[in-house]
């Protein structure tokens, strides 16, 4: 996320709603706000945000945008509910 | 009430000759734009100004949208600039921002991620300058004009706030023109550079031209330019102020015959031109020239684009005329070169180099008809003015040749493709049938301030170099009349 922009706000809260929902108990999730550590988004090339990178399980994969888009999300990361 | 406008302050970009088509340079803590099809220079353009200005105590933040941070150190290194060592001392930070396509998109999003980035190194570096090259692989991922336009306003306030002088660069298609979904960009940013390379007469050619400048005046010609091993190098040549020295005082052309029809020689500073049909001996003039001038120890290039230098030395020698003496001594430098082998602008940066490394007091072009081979006849009147205002500025003496077809009477034909203005001397050589011989004649048709014969006078070229008689009749003297009407300027 960068600051508390309405996209990084948006983001926050469909992530939790999406580990809620899916992922109960079942993932780590690092907040990263690029604005207080650039550095970070250096390292990942993050210059879109927000931006979700999943890092574990591989293969690694890069969500941009405030997740609203449930259905991408999930196949994104591979979750079978994405899967109709 | 009206006041006078104050002049906005302005960085210099330190390209050579860009300068003075800004009138001073980029406006300060504003947003230029330079935009331009594939391979014209973009990039260059942006990297010359954040390193000029590294070197001048401004550090700079150079952005990479598309090319690997690598790839622009390598290519910063072949202009000459050492963008590693740079970084080092904490005066450049290039950023690799680049997109891989591979991302997944959900919901909206914005480019927080890259002025974060860009906004800590401008801390870390306390930098004055950004550059982001190619803003428009930038705009791409947001693939809806309302959106791309949105961000974008937001990145050029981001830069204006922080007092950043900024220089964006940004792919453009058609020739001259802003792709329409990047219209916006030229009303946004203060000041708008379009480069341009297009092929003229199977040449490359590149012109920049400087569409608006708010707030500043600019030069609104089209200027064409190279790049160079130095960068980019621009030839304002078509400033309103002539600014040649006033031709200087007389050089012996080697052959008191001729000195005798010139009231003296050749002047300094002074652009003569010699025309004839082939064979009639304008190279062995001119080489009768550079040998005697370079005798008395003075620096001649030569620029032929008609043989190779051998060629021309040994075809001098049957003449009687040995430049093998001033070539050793390096009092002559030959330059030779297809005009065909490159553009104009390539042949022009190519003698400029000549002229600031060497530091000839003479230049002889062999010969003015070759060059219209480098493309167009426009080509090589760009070539030729060019050559001939730069080196009059620096109070060089230029010698042309110039091959002729057939008889002629005006200054246009005489000079060939109409840049007689610049032309101070014309000597005319011809054939002429007598019986069943052919015999040579020499003919000063014009000499700018200064006295000069008006006879034809007979020459020969033997094998111990060119005879003139001295002039039966001595030059009428108009000296007083012509040297207050154009010698005094």
């Amino acid at each position: 996320m960068a600051g508390d922009g309405p996209n990084s706000r948006q983001a926050l809260v469909n992530l939790r709603q999406l580990c809620q929902e899916h992922l109960k108990g079942r993932c780590t999730i690092e907040i990263i706000d690029v604005v207080k550590n650039f550095r970070a988004a250096l390292k990942d090339n993050i210059l879109i945000t927000p931006a979700l990178i999943l890092v574990a399980p591989l293969p690694k994969v890069v969500v941009l945008g405030n997740l609203s888009d449930r259905q991408k999300l999930l196949l994104a990361l591979r979750l079978p509910e994405g899967y109709p | 009430m009206r006041v006078r406008g104050r002049p906005i302050p302005k960085v210099p970009t330190q390209i050579s000759g860009l300068d003075e088509v800004l009138e001073g340079g980029l406006p300060r803590g504003r947003t230029t734009l330079a935009s331009g099809g594939p391979g014209s220079g973009k990039t260059v353009l942006g990297l010359e100004f954040l390193c000029s200005g590294a070197m001048a105590g401004e550090p700079g933040v150079f952005v990479t949208l598309e090319e690997r941070a690598e790839a622009v150190r390598k290519n910063a290194l072949s202009l000459g600039w050492d963008l590693a060592a740079l970084e080092k001392a904490g005066k450049v930070a290039v950023v690799e921002a680049r997109l891989y396509g591979e991302e997944v998109i959900s919901g909206d999003f914005d480019i927080s991620g890259l002025l974060a980035i860009v906004g800590g190194q401008i801390k870390r570096i306390k930098a004055r300058r950004v550059v982001i090259d190619a803003l428009d692989v930038l705009l791409r991922v947001f693939g809806d004009p309302r959106r791309e336009r949105n961000e974008l306003y937001r990145l050029h306030e981001w830069l204006i706030d922080r007092g950043l002088t900024n220089v964006l660069t940004a792919k453009v298609h058609r020739e001259g023109d802003a792709a329409p979904q990047y219209e916006f960009l030229d009303f946004m940013a203060d000041c708008v550079i379009r480069l341009d390379h297009r092929v003229i007469g199977q040449v490359a050619t590149r012109r920049l031209r400087v569409i608006k400048y708010r707030g500043s005046g600019f030069g609104t010609n089209e200027y064409p330019y190279v790049i160079g091993d130095h960068g980019i190098v621009l030839f304002p040549l078509t400033k309103a102020e002539l600014t040649h020295q006033a031709l200087g005082p007389k050089v012996s052309t080697g052959l008191a015959g001729l000195d005798a029809m010139l009231a003296g020689g050749y002047r300094r500073a002074s652009c003569v031109l010699i025309t004839g049909t082939s064979g009639t001996g304008k190279t062995s003039l001119a080489c009768t020239f550079v040998q005697s001038a370079c005798r008395a120890g003075e620096r001649a290039l030569y620029l032929s684009f008609e043989e190779s230098r051998e060629a021309m030395v040994t075809a001098m020698l049957s003449a009687g005329i040995d430049l093998r003496p001033a070539l050793r001594r390096r009092k002559l430098m030959v330059q030779t070169g297809l005009p065909e082998a490159m553009g104009s602008d390539g042949h022009l940066i190519r003698a400029l180099q000549a002229i600031d490394d060497f530091k000839p007091n003479h230049v002889i072009l062999d010969a003015v008809s070759a060059c219209v081979r480098m493309g167009s006849e426009q080509a090589a009147f760009d070539y030729l003015m060019r050559l001939v205002s730069i080196v009059k500025e620096r109070g060089i003496t230029c010698i042309m040749t110039n091959q002729i077809t057939g008889l002629v009477g005006t200054d246009e034909e005489l000079s060939g493709i109409g840049f007689s203005s610049v032309v101070d001397a014309v000597i005319q050589l011809r054939f002429v049938e007598k019986g069943r011989e052919i015999n040579r004649q020499v003919l000063i048709v014009k000499s700018r301030g200064s006295a000069h014969s008006n006879l034809r006078q007979p020459f020969a070229i033997t094998s111990l170099g060119i005879e003139i008689p001295d002039s039966p009749r001595p030059p009428v003297d108009r000296a007083g009349q012509a040297d207050t009407k154009d010698g005094g300027k």
